[in-house]
């Protein structure tokens, strides 16, 4: 039966209020098979993968598994099918031991656990894999790469068809990259298929069989090992038809004098970097997913412990925590939204005036009005629907969400904005509006650092571009040197192809 | 000339270092994992048992009678009931959630035997009770997890309707024990040579929950569930169902609870069982900075209790009035717990429950 494809999707589609994310998509991965999945931000990948893993239900189309139709309906059924999957964000229990880890829910034993023979049975699982780590050590104890080794050791008991591997690499070294790879090949040779995604083609070169490339919801072409090359990649992933952005950043903003400037900035992801960002200027910092571009956000906006200084309108300042670097006049809009920028169950009105309370007090007190005022006035500024003031945030759009993330930090005067991932998650009619306010505070005199995987955002807004692959700065060039093409190239294999 | 730097050419970065700083990542993780002195891991690990044992010794020096066998089987017997409570609640914080229902179980089941024993004789009354108490933990459990609410507002509510229906059903009276059903009476005040019965029941229920938390699925898999539920979903565990048996096994423990102070004391009490709640959670916190775990253990529960006991009949030995014995105790509580929550720092703390 090795002919029959494991898993068939065919003519899968998804719709999001209206915008298709998915057009039609036709595919399968054969029992064995290591099949790479890449495409840009937006192509359809992971609103694919949530498919396979019962998180979404398609809109329209089928999934075989094993020649018959199934329905997969949330994400314990698809474990039941024996569809699994390994997120970027790894989930171990932290008070138990690796080997405690590995073998939950498969325990040796009916009633009674036998301590000794799980841990027995741990190790050799680990001494197969060939990762060397002391079963007993708890996991709260591990480093994240050690953790995301130990969470692909735990698919080993959970006798799954198919693994789907989201960025698997993001935080793993190049000698741990190597055991996963043999992992990989353990897989294979039970028969097991493996959807791998990756922004590294390197790697994708490497360990895939096939890879297929998505683009704007479709396949647009499943390549055979051998096939995979920078060019035929790059070729099947860049939308000519896609309609270019409106929005465009011209430049003419940018002001002569420096307004961050950051010397040798690192943290145990990210190699000692520098750079300057003008006031009124746009810096664009792009690469893969988890390649250190957001280690860079959170050191700069005093989330992440680092070393190497930074300055602020020329006055050094200290970016230990969150408070500090506020004050500093560094404002950190976060790519999650709703966890670490908003509070879901306050108003519009209490979100955006946060902030600035301090100036709106009068006495000690701030009364609803001024709130009020001040909350319509900047939701009128920036569009946001329903204007109402006194709706609970959790009650607004993505978009309108982030447009309030905006409006909370924009009257508060920072002189440095960080923006992650503005149009994540943002439904497609608000993007050029998001776009518009960032460009505004750059109009402003602000500085802008744009923290976004993709590219083409990167192009229409920033005036510089800086590109982050594997921890480190490999490129750095103002927006008219670079192509869409070569940009591409260069966050898939993290080489800059010109001479310095 | 920042405006300049870096503009007009694309400025090349050797990314070969990329996967040395990967390996110093795991390199330096681990060694803050371990790099505590050998003192720290010491205080650590037995700090409170240090803690106890000194306290003991300043009793045994200040009160000729407090290092006594007699006096250990004292301590043993006035803590049986809040033993059996908090041994409960442990279960229930291990699974990450709360149970404020537990002193009101012990009144429940201690009333509801009383009440039966004359209509149905003793063991079916207690066996009735039980099952009621089960009863109370499985509402408490399924409603929390099924009805989606929070195990504070859940148990409190069911705290509530608990009380209200013992004093329905007594009138606010207690219920005395026939002296005639001398093999209930036996439960609660006899003897076995030295030993009283309810210190060997308490022994026996300690050992079968100390088995059940450390060497079955069911500890293993409620200490899971409550450190991260998402883990235990994701590897296929049925995670309501361990919340749900955490819950029945705290109130069947204040079942039998209730069924032993319904014994020692001859009468069912319609009020006052609120107090050993608070007793409960301060054992179970205090409990699970023993051995350096944590997190609430069977064992750390038992050491909280009886320190709780034991300072108690100490404190009343040297002669310190009642009220210093509870300001001492909740002295304790916050500095061990916080010198144990010192030696266990995390990054960042924002977490107030």
């Amino acid at each position: 039966m090795s002919h029959a494809p494991l898993v068939e999707l065919i003519n899968l589609e998804k719709e999001f209020a209206g915008t298709k994310a998915l057009k039609g998509v036709s595919l399968s991965f054969a029992s064995g098979e290591v099949h790479g999945l890449l495409g840009e931000n937006g192509a359809g990948k992971s609103t694919l993968i949530k498919i396979l893993t019962g998180v979404y239900s398609p809109t329209a189309g089928e999934i075989l598994l094993e020649g018959v139709p199934v329905r997969i309906s949330s994400p314990p059924e698809a474990h039941r099918l024996g569809l699994g999957a390994v997120y970027q964000d790894a989930e171990l229990v932290s008070s138990f031991t690796v080997g405690q880890n590995i073998l939950l829910g498969n325990e040796p034993g009916r009633i009674a656990l036998n301590d000794r023979a799980m841990h027995d049975e741990a190790a050799r699982i680990l001494a197969r894999m060939g990762i060397d780590l002391d079963v007993r050590r708890l996991a709260g104890n591990l480093s994240a790469a050690e953790m995301q080794l130990v969470t692909l050791a735990t698919l080993f008991h959970r006798r799954y068809k198919l693994i789907v591997l989201d960025e698997p690499t993001a935080r793993l070294s190049a000698a741990e990259s190597e055991v996963l790879f043999r992992i990989i090949e353990g897989f294979k040779a039970q028969g097991i298929a493996i959807v791998y995604i990756s922004h590294r083609l390197r790697e994708v070169q490497e360990i895939c069989d096939r890879a297929t490339i998505l683009r704007g919801g479709l396949v647009s072409g499943t390549l055979n090992r051998g096939e995979v090359t920078e060019d035929r990649v790059t070729e099947l992933m860049v939308d000519r038809n896609r309609s270019e952005l409106t929005t465009f950043n011209t430049g003419e903003s940018v002001l002569p004098d420096v307004a961050l400037e950051v010397t040798a900035i690192s943290t145990a992801r990210l190699a000692p970097l520098s750079f300057h960002v003008n006031a009124g200027e746009v810096l664009g910092v792009t690469g893969p997913v988890g390649g250190g571009m957001e280690e860079l956000a959170r050191a700069l906006g005093g989330i992440t412990r680092h070393s190497g200084s930074a300055s602020v309108r020329g006055k050094t300042v200290a970016l230990a925590t969150p408070i500090q670097a506020r004050s500093a006049g560094i404002a950190l809009i976060p790519e999650d939204r709703r966890k670490q920028a908003l509070f879901p169950s306050l108003s519009a009105a209490e979100n955006i005036c946060l902030p600035v309370l301090n100036s709106l007090q009068r006495l000690l007190a701030v009364s609803p009005g001024s709130m009020r005022r001040y909350a319509d006035g900047v939701m009128e500024r920036l569009a946001v629907r329903p204007p109402n003031s006194s709706t609970q945030v959790r009650f607004f759009s993505g978009g309108n969400q982030q447009k309030l993330v905006i409006g909370k930090w924009m009257s508060a005067g920072a002189a440095v904005y960080i923006v992650v991932e503005p149009t994540n998650g943002v439904d497609v009619g608000a993007i050029k509006e998001i776009y518009d306010i960032i460009l505004g505070l750059a109009r402003g005199g602000a500085a802008v650092l744009l923290v976004s995987s993709s590219l083409r955002e990167t192009l229409a807004m920033a005036d510089r571009i800086m590109v982050i692959h594997d921890g480190a700065k490999v490129a750095e060039a103002p927006k008219k040197e670079w192509t869409y093409d070569e940009l591409l190239a260069v966050t898939l294999s993290g080489i800059s192809r010109r001479a310095a | 000339m920042h405006p300049n730097d870096g503009i007009g050419h694309v400025t090349k970065v050797d990314h070969q270092t990329s996967p040395a700083i990967a390996q110093n990542v795991a390199r330096t993780t681990t060694s803050s994992g371990r790099k505590e002195s050998a003192a720290m891991r010491f205080l650590r690990r037995w700090g409170t048992i240090v803690v106890i044992v000194l306290a003991g010794l300043g009793f045994a020096f200040a009160s000729p009678y407090f290092a006594t066998v007699s006096n250990l089987n004292n301590v043993l017997f006035s803590m049986i009931v809040s033993a059996l409570v908090s041994m409960g609640l442990t279960w229930v914080v291990m699974a990450g959630s709360f149970d404020l229902s537990i002193g009101l179980t012990v009144t429940t089941s201690s009333i509801l035997v009383a009440f039966l024993m004359p209509i149905v004789g003793p063991w079916l009354a207690i066996v009735i009770a039980l099952v009621a108490a089960c009863v109370i933990g499985l509402v408490n459990g399924v409603l929390v997890t099924y009805g989606r609410l929070s195990g504070i507002v859940v148990t409190l509510g069911v705290m509530f309707v608990l009380d209200g229906i013992n004093v329905f059903i007594t009138g606010g009276y207690q219920v005395p024990i026939d002296y005639g059903e001398t093999a209930f009476l036996y439960l609660g005040q006899g003897k076995l040579g030295t030993i009283g019965v309810p210190v060997i029941i308490l022994l026996v229920v300690f050992a079968l929950a100390l088995i059940a938390a450390t060497r079955t699925r069911i500890g293993h898999y409620i200490a899971a569930v409550g450190d991260n539920p998402m883990a235990a979903f994701y590897s296929g565990i049925n995670v309501y169902r361990w919340v749900i048996l955490a819950f029945v096994l705290s109130a069947f423990m204040s079942g039998i609870a209730g069924i032993i102070v319904t014994s020692i004391s001859s009468s069912a009490q319609p009020v006052g069982g609120e107090g050993y709640l608070l007793e409960a959670f301060a054992a179970v916190f205090l409990g699970a900075t023993v051995l350096g775990k944590g997190k609430p253990h069977i064992l750390g529960t038992l050491v909280g209790v009886f320190f709780l006991y034991m300072v108690d009949s100490g404190m009343n030995m040297v002669g310190f009035p009642f009220a210093a014995r509870h300001i001492f105790q909740g002295l304790v509580l916050i500095v061990a717990v916080g010198a144990n929550a010192l030696l266990n720092r995390e990054e960042v703390h924002l977490k107030f429950i």
